[in-house]
């Protein structure tokens, strides 16, 4: 009896400190929660207020009509949509042919390709922007999108991945007389479907936050995506806080939603980057 | 010619299939056609965007560049400024502070929340879920949110130092805890990642180990001791290079923050780039700062590799 009395002691005393953690780890975001419905004086109250007095939706209508937010936030859909489905069209099909087929320079792409997992995004970022720039593709959407069309991670995911395919399958398909191509779309993609799912999410994580290209490739408003605008609009409204605040909880909550919604394999995924199933 | 008609024309299919490599007829060939067919993209890709940036940045790095006015080639003169100068020399110290003060923390914490995760106890899904949530908000965004929060009229941080008596807690202004704002910010952002990852590593052990362990009597920091951590090691590998790449990559935060002040206390390596290269136009002198920042990236990994190697055959 006393022992699993302590035992009960124990998980009383583990959900105590993980509901504290809880609280501490949430701070931040609830903090921007709230104060996207305060008004500027609540916020600038010295008294530290935790919650608004009342629920300000005028901020969220304000936001909307102080800046380009909506085209923002379409910019972001359109680019980070568009850089999605490149990967999910070329990923797959390099990931295939570096796990089933066998070819003079195989070994060099694939070193290659690891090797530029280690390579940061900053080290290339002038040489990259000459190279849009020389395309004359600075401030257009193929400057933002093209870029980042493969991924090096995302190739060794489905290589990773289709390697697991057996050969036999594949065999048996040519032996049936299925062309090539037909095989690839009809029996390599639907095995790997879950693996495909995993690199939406990785890609979409990794697109939706991008900052720095955004920042030198783009030029003026058109073309800002949800990071830039929000950073731009903190430079020209230095103290609306109560209106950054509104903007970011837009700019949050589809990465929130797509999360809540894709837990499992959006956590899978994110473990995934470490090659480990 | 020697041998039987059919002897001789093996011979000689297999010359040509030799020969012809990839233009042959045969299914082998067909497959090697095939396979560069589906590679064709990561060929120009990779080459356009990776590999001639590469060679692209050190060669720009040789010359004086305005993006305006007509390159001049000026050797290994950037280089050498580069190392006289001071800014620089602070950048690179500054990204080192950041980094190893980011990411060290960070693995402790991750490694030890996934330990607790590793186990199973009531709601374990929906904290997983919540201690999460911090990795999913885009990094412009918990910057702004970290923006109020070291506010020093309303912030938390100034508000709770005012509440303990210490007023004029001015966390972005003040050189001395503007970096470890910086750090504090980054660690609650990047934790999460880690654990999950760290959880994914302590899932593929196999129970056996733990079983057998019981058998012979092990206590639970005998297991942690020699049964977890060692066989945790490609893991921590994996952690240690990922996280410092991250890590000497940041530029977010500080560009929403501080832009790199006060004076210089946060100008890390990317903002040093970034402003010599896009606010004053300096591209040779910013392509050879990215070149010594590959190699300073490509020196730690390689040390890292050596260590964990060397650990694992001793």
């Amino acid at each position: 009896m006393p022992r699993s009395m302590a035992r009960l002691f124990m998980v009383v005393l583990g959900q105590i400190a993980l509901l504290a953690g809880a609280i501490l780890i949430m701070t931040p975001v609830l903090y921007m929660v709230s104060a996207s419905f305060m008004t500027n004086d609540e916020i600038f109250s010295t008294r530290f207020q935790i919650l608004p007095s009342n629920l300000n939706w005028g901020n969220y209508i304000e936001v909307f009509a102080r800046f380009n937010f909506m085209r923002y936030l379409s910019n972001s859909v359109f680019v980070t949509g568009a850089i999605v489905f490149l990967n999910l069209l070329f990923s797959p099909m390099i990931g295939y042919s570096l796990a089933k087929f066998d070819y003079p320079g195989k070994n060099i792409l694939m070193l290659f390709i690891l090797a530029t997992v280690m390579v940061p995004f900053t080290a290339i970022l002038i040489p990259l922007f000459l190279i849009v720039r020389g395309l004359g593709w600075v401030n257009t959407y193929q400057g933002l999108i093209v870029p980042f069309a493969m991924s090096a991670f995302g190739v060794f995911l489905m290589r990773q991945f289709i390697i697991s395919v057996p050969d036999d399958y594949l065999d048996a398909a040519r032996i049936d007389g299925a062309g090539e191509f037909r095989i690839y779309f009809q029996i390599v993609l639907p095995l790997i479907q879950p693996a495909l799912i995993t690199l939406a999410i990785i890609v979409f994580v990794a697109s939706w936050d991008e900052f720095l290209w955004v920042l030198v490739a783009t030029a003026g408003d058109t073309l800002r995506t949800l990071p830039i605008g929000l950073a731009k609009f903190r430079e020209q409204y230095q103290t609306r806080f109560e209106l950054m605040m509104a903007g970011s909880v837009i700019a949050a909550a589809p990465m929130v939603v797509v999360f809540l919604a894709l837990q499992r394999r959006f956590l899978q995924g994110m473990a995934g980057l470490s090659g480990l199933k | 010619m020697f041998g039987t008609p059919q002897e001789q024309s093996l011979r000689h299919q297999s010359f040509h299939q030799r020969r012809r490599g990839i233009l042959g007829n045969t299914l082998e060939a067909r497959k090697k056609r095939l396979g560069l067919v589906f590679a064709l993209p990561a060929f120009l890709f990779f080459g356009a965007f990776y590999l001639y940036p590469l060679f692209q940045t050190f060669y720009v790095s040789l010359f004086s560049w305005g993006l305006l006015d007509d390159p001049k080639f000026l050797g290994m003169t950037n280089y050498s400024r580069l190392f006289t100068d001071k800014e620089f020399i602070n950048s690179v110290w500054v990204s080192f502070l950041y980094s190893f003060g980011v990411v060290i923390p960070i693995w402790f914490i991750a490694l030890g929340l996934a330990l607790i995760f590793n186990r199973t106890f009531p709601g374990r899904q929906a904290y997983l879920t919540v201690y999460y949530i911090p990795a999913v908000i885009s990094l412009t965004v918990w910057s702004l949110i970290w923006l109020l929060m070291y506010n020093p009229t309303f912030g938390i941080f100034s508000v709770a130092a005012r509440a303990l008596g210490i007023t004029g807690l001015r966390m972005l202004d003040d050189p001395s805890t503007a970096m470890p704002a910086m750090i504090i910010l980054s660690i609650w952002k990047g934790t999460p990642v880690y654990m999950v990852i760290f959880i994914a590593g302590l899932r593929a052990i196999p129970n056996d180990y733990y079983e057998a362990a019981q058998i012979d009597g092990a206590n639970a920091a005998q297991c942690l001791l020699y049964i977890t951590l060692p066989l945790l090691r490609p893991v921590f590998l994996y952690v240690m290079v990922i996280s410092i790449i991250e890590a000497f990559k940041v530029f977010t935060p500080m560009y929403i923050l501080t832009n790199g002040g006060p004076g210089s206390a946060t100008r890390v390596l990317s903002m040093f780039i970034f402003q010599n290269g896009f606010q004053y136009l300096k591209m040779g002198y910013a392509s050879a700062a990215s070149v010594i920042f590959l190699l300073i990236l490509l020196a730690l990994a390689i040390i890292q590799f050596r260590l964990l190697r060397f650990q694992q055959n001793d």
